[in-house]
């Protein structure tokens, strides 16, 4: 554990910080050596030159865009699909937390498609949707919008009960207590689902440019392997990562000021 | 002419069971307009049961609680119920959860901000109304909840053991807030308790309930004067013959 009392020259933010760079540039050092030393070589182009390769792809198209451009219209179609799993998950889940028809309605139902993997459903939405952004659309949707109604349903289903005693004393209809109490209490709850599911999307969205594109992260790696290009596959994987990482962290921090009043918990 | 005045609360043969369960049994009594009354009776003799039939939360087996001589109705009596568990909401400041009930009641704007300042600096939280309810001790919690009670100016306000889980200390200095604030707005107050020094403290009048199944065993008119002294001859003489008429034990 990082201790701060015996490091008092840095805050313990500091040294998570410096810990991190550490482990990193370990990581790029023996993924340097092993790949330039070792048999290795053969599948995995050294550390240097992917980098290079990743730096220069702001400046110089993959295929007819720049980086920019392919992490761009991937976030879009993560995105777009990410809004609708939002509201179809809040609204399924807290529907199914709060009344005990919507959930012996549609519980079954979703309990089936649940442990589907979002691959599976690429043929048949090949088949419905075509080659069209639609069929992405929703392939990243049902990578996501999963996590974010079982979450939703967990906070629905954890709401207080005193809480709920305590408005309706007051004088709350089912409509105040469904806006006023079961909503908001689910709110951390569904930040949580909302955090995995922008990890779980953006995962997605390299099966669903599978699915025949000429743009997009996905499509850098495809194409990287179509024509055994390994730096541009790696180059794919580094900035599926790297936007990942942001994108985790960007949740946490929105987290971190909607919900101030569960956070504050903790520190 | 002298107009009868019609009890603020009329409770008439009430019985509640539990399956087979007797609970309540045929109690019947009235809760004048103004009245601090407290209910003192054992653990599990029925009051959280008795204050639960009044809020509609159970159905009575038998017989009618009536306020102002109506049944009671939530949406439209204006009831304030604190029990002992601090139902503040996590999500909201103190000064949003003291100003929940009247969002709930459609208080228009301005009038709620006006009770809000108005009850945040009676129960001295004016300077913690930014604070969430994880950032407090329990005895400002239970301020906040008893603060967005009285906001809403309830005509009854039902207190079941508000104060159980309190050291005494904090308890004593609650009591008094709670005295001047009823003092002060003239609402009804059935407050509940197994601790006969606090009815003694409280209570204008005592209703002794008897072990279940539960009926009256005795009310007792307190007339000492305010602000009471626990260690006074006459304070201890009540408590005393309360203490008598339960022998719970
Ligand atoms: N919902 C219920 N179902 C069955 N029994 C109950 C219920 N509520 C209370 N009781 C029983 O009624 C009795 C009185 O409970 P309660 O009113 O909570 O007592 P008190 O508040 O005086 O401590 C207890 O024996 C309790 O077990
Ligand atoms: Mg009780």
């Amino acid at each position: 554990m990082i201790d701060s009392t015996t490091n008092s020259r840095f805050t313990n933010k500091q040294l998570i910080i410096i810990y991190t760079i550490i482990s990193l540039v370990c990581l790029l050092i023996v993924w340097e050596l092993v790949a330039r030393f070792t048999s290795a070589s053969m599948f995995l182009p050294p550390a240097s030159e992917v980098l290079t390769a990743f730096f220069r792809s702001f400046a110089e198209p993959i295929g007819q865009h720049t980086m920019l451009f392919h992490v761009g219209i991937s976030l879009y179609r993560v995105a777009v699909a990410f809004l609708f799993a939002t509201v179809i998950g809040i609204a399924l889940g807290v529907g199914m937390g709060y009344s005990r028809l919507f959930e012996a309605i549609f519980k079954p139902l979703f309990e089936f498609i649940r442990p589907i993997p979002p691959l599976a459903w690429i043929p048949l939405s090949i088949l419905w949707f075509g080659l069209s952004d639609t069929g992405k659309f929703f392939i990243i949707f049902l990578g996501c919008f999963c996590f974010i109604t079982v979450n939703t349903y967990d906070g629905a289903k954890n709401v207080d009960p005193e809480l709920m005693g305590a408005a309706r004393m007051l004088g709350a209809n089912e409509r105040q207590v469904f806006f006023k109490i079961v909503l908001p209490s689910s709110v951390p709850y569904i930040f949580a689902g909302l955090q995995i599911a922008v990890t779980a999307g953006w995962s997605a969205v390299v099966g669903a440019e599978m699915i025949q594109s000429n743009e997009g992260v996905g499509w850098v790696i495809i194409r990287g392997m179509s024509t055994g290009n390994t730096v541009q596959i790696m180059v794919g994987i580094v900035a599926i990562g790297i936007v990942g990482f942001i994108l985790a962290n960007l949740t946490s921090a929105l987290e971190r000021r909607l919900c101030a009043w569960n956070a504050q918990k903790g520190i | 002419m002298v107009e009868k005045k019609q009890p603020k609360v009329q409770v008439r043969n009430l019985t509640k069971k539990f399956g087979d369960l007797l609970v309540l049994n045929d109690i019947s009594f009235d809760v004048q307009a103004g009245e601090f009354l407290c209910i003192v009776g054992p653990t599990g003799c029925g009051k959280t049961t008795f204050l639960n039939s009044l809020t509609k939360l159970y159905e009575p087996t038998a017989g009618e609680i009536l306020l102002d001589g109506e049944p009671v109705d939530l949406k439209k009596h204006n009831i304030a119920y604190i029990f002992q568990e601090y139902s503040t909401m996590p999500w909201l400041t103190v000064e949003e959860n003291v100003r929940f009930g009247l969002d709930i009641k459609g208080v228009e704007k301005q009038k709620a901000n006006k009770l809000v300042d108005e009850y945040l600096d009676i129960v001295g939280l004016t300077k913690y109304r930014k604070y969430y309810p994880d950032q407090l001790s329990a005895s400002m919690l239970q301020r906040v909840v008893i603060a967005r009670a009285f906001a809403t100016q309830p005509e009854l306000l039902l207190m079941d053991e508000p104060y159980g889980q309190l050291d005494i200390q904090l308890r004593y200095h609650l009591e008094d807030e709670l005295i001047s604030l009823w003092q002060r707005t003239g609402t009804t107050v059935i407050f509940i308790t197994h601790n006969i020094e606090e009815a003694v403290y409280l209570g204008q009048r005592i209703l002794v309930l008897t072990n279940k199944p539960t009926s009256i065993k005795q009310a007792i008119d307190n007339d000492l004067p305010r602000p009471r002294k626990i260690a006074s001859p006459d304070f201890v003489k009540l408590r005393n013959e309360v203490t008598d008429l339960i022998k719970w034990w």
